[in-house]
């Protein structure tokens, strides 16, 4: 487990210094909030405000976890530095649990700022348990999504991940409801996906103080198929990689 | 092309000589006897590595054709062949990194898998990568912490000569430097087996010569190395032993003096009135053939019954001359001899140019 964490460690010191990471996962959050943040309307029952900062803290939280996983995972496996891996004494399963410890780590302080940002920017006034309880579930998000750049990374070649990764960010942050929220048909359509859940679950504790049972369902099944799909990827590649 | 029994009748084990004689029953010279000349090795240690009657068949080519080896301890050998021999997917196998389609790899007494998670080995693989965007420091000391009794990080990074640029980034390196880094992942652990796969590739001659000089500590130091190469020249030189693989088989086993001394890679030359060069291309043993004007050159794997059979035919060539080649030739010879064996590239095996390799 040593050398796991200390490969974790690495990549997060990587994830410091990257640049396009931070623009995604924490800049662009951060500036859509402060653009938007105090439009006055509402959303799921709740003020826009409100939403919009459970929409945004998801939004990054599912760039970093997603986006540059899939991406990185992809071009080391190219590059063999997954191989390198595979000739030390690290475990098979470490080089993969390294990276969503990682993006586990680096997606707290990214939720963080987007909230403090609704509290003392948006002015959205809740229970601290509240704040707490919505961070938490998207945080735990953010797994879901490690577990599907697993898949990506693994079973696509980094010239197909690049506009596989932008069809499937744009596809969950749109039709989940991250940016705007749904209604109508696109709502009906929109609530099978992850993202809707994770935001529909947050907005509901805030504007009802406990979560609906369809939408935690919603977020293990979700789990138990990305984690499936990330099993077979990691295993049809075995002898690729 | 099936190899049948070979195996059986001509690998007894550790103690097999450095000629299998496989490809011999294939020359039409007959001979048996060079196929046993062992007991020039010591034979008492237990093997560090074993392969047992390994094959690697992907689809349908067959990548490593029942392949049998021993690696003694304390011994460095390099592995010979051309591209495509096989190699890689040997060492591959041997790493854990591919599964063999049958036979047994074993390392230490256990499967390659625990042995190299037991942290017994280090290699350094052509197909493998570094961690971008963290200095050489920061990854040598990563991985030396993988290890379970490693080498302290700044030996590891002066014996790879890499200490000079410890701090920089490792994707600002050179070709060479990048090289050296990931040399310096195969040692860190202070492995009792060490596996290269090509490593001097991308280095210059210079840089080459260090980092052979610096291999030639670790082994002076107990361990065993495996090194496969495509140049013959750091086989000669570095090597206590040389596999020679082509076609996913063995076909030589033996020190470098040994593979070149082995009966057959001679060249016989002489000067022919008038050359018939279908009567040439039938002569026994012929590896090789070249024919400038009335100037005749044969590689061949038994110089005597070439010579014999030309005189016998009532030629009575002149400025004979027979010599020994080099391990270059040797090689050539030896690879050249299977595939002709195998009727897969004749042209390779009759006008040879030299420029097979």
């Amino acid at each position: 487990m040593g050398g796991t964490l200390s490969l974790a460690k690495a990549e997060i010191s990587r994830l410091r210094r990257n640049k396009r990471y931070l623009i995604f996962t924490v800049a662009l959050p951060v500036m859509f909030y402060l653009i938007f943040g105090k439009t006055n309307s509402t959303g799921y029952g709740v003020s826009f405000k409100a939403f919009y900062m459970v929409g945004m803290a998801s939004f990054g939280a599912f760039s970093g976890a997603f986006n540059n996983n899939a991406l990185r995972i992809s071009q080391e496996r190219k590059d063999g530095w997954i191989r390198q891996l595979r000739l030390t004494p690290l475990p098979a399963y470490s080089y993969v649990v390294a990276k969503i410890l990682a993006s586990m780590v680096t997606t707290v302080p990214s939720i963080a700022i987007v909230f403090l940002l609704g509290r003392f920017y948006g002015g959205v006034q809740l229970p601290v348990w509240k704040f707490l309880v919505c961070a938490i579930a998207i945080w735990i998000g953010t797994l879901i999504f490690a577990a599907l750049a697993v898949a990506c990374g693994y079973k696509l070649s980094p010239d197909s991940v690049q506009p596989a990764v932008l069809v499937v960010f744009f596809f969950f942050s749109i039709f989940g409801g991250l940016w705007f929220p749904l209604s109508g048909a696109l709502q009906k359509f929109g609530e099978f996906t992850p993202t809707y859940q994770i935001v529909k679950i947050s907005t509901d504790v805030i504007g009802q103080g406990s979560a609906a049972l369809v939408n935690v369902i919603g977020i293990v099944a979700w789990f138990a198929i990305f984690v499936a799909l990330a099993t077979l990827a990691v295993r049809s590649t075995a002898e690729t990689v | 092309m099936s190899w049948p029994a070979v195996e059986g009748r001509h690998y007894p084990g550790a103690e097999a000589g450095w000629w299998y004689g496989d490809m011999m029953n294939h020359t039409g010279t007959g001979s048996t006897t060079i196929s046993r000349d062992a007991g020039h090795r010591s034979t008492s240690s237990t093997p560090v590595v074993s392969f047992v009657n390994v094959s690697k068949t992907y689809g349908s080519l067959k990548a490593v054709d029942g392949l049998s080896l021993d690696l003694r301890p304390g011994e460095t050998t390099a592995l010979l062949g051309p591209n495509g021999a096989g190699k890689s997917t040997s060492l591959d196998m041997l790493l854990a990194l591919r599964k063999p389609t049958s036979g047994r790899i074993n390392m230490f007494g256990e499967d390659p898998y625990h042995a190299v998670k037991s942290g017994r080995v280090g290699a350094m693989l052509q197909s493998g990568g570094l961690m971008p965007e963290v200095t050489v420091r920061e990854l040598v000391t990563l991985v030396t912490g993988f290890h379970p009794k490693p080498e302290p990080v700044d030996v590891t990074l002066k014996r790879a000569g890499i200490d000079k640029f410890a701090d920089q980034r490792v994707d600002r390196l050179s070709g060479g430097q990048t090289q050296r880094v990931r040399f310096a992942l195969a040692i860190c652990g202070k492995s009792e087996l060490i596996v290269l796969d090509e490593p001097t590739t991308a280095m210059d001659v210079e840089t080459r010569r260090l980092f052979w000089s610096s291999m030639k500590e670790e082994v002076a130091e107990g361990r065993t190395l495996l090194f496969a190469t495509h140049y013959l020249e750091e086989a000669d030189q570095a090597a206590d032993r040389i596999l020679v693989i082509n076609r996913g088989r063995l076909l030589a086993d033996g020190s470098p003096a040994e593979i070149k001394a082995r009966a057959g890679a001679r060249r016989l030359s002489f000067r022919l009135d008038k050359v018939d060069e279908q009567f040439l291309l039938g002569l026994p043993a012929l590896v090789n053939l070249e024919v400038r004007h009335d100037f005749v050159q044969i590689q061949t794997s038994d110089s005597d019954a070439t010579l014999y059979a030309v005189l016998d035919a009532g030629y009575r060539p002149h400025e004979i001359e027979v010599t020994g080649l080099g391990l270059e030739q040797a090689f050539l010879a030896i690879t050249a001899e299977d595939d002709r064996a195998n009727g897969a590239d004749h042209n390779t095996a009759d006008h040879n140019t030299g420029e097979t390799i």
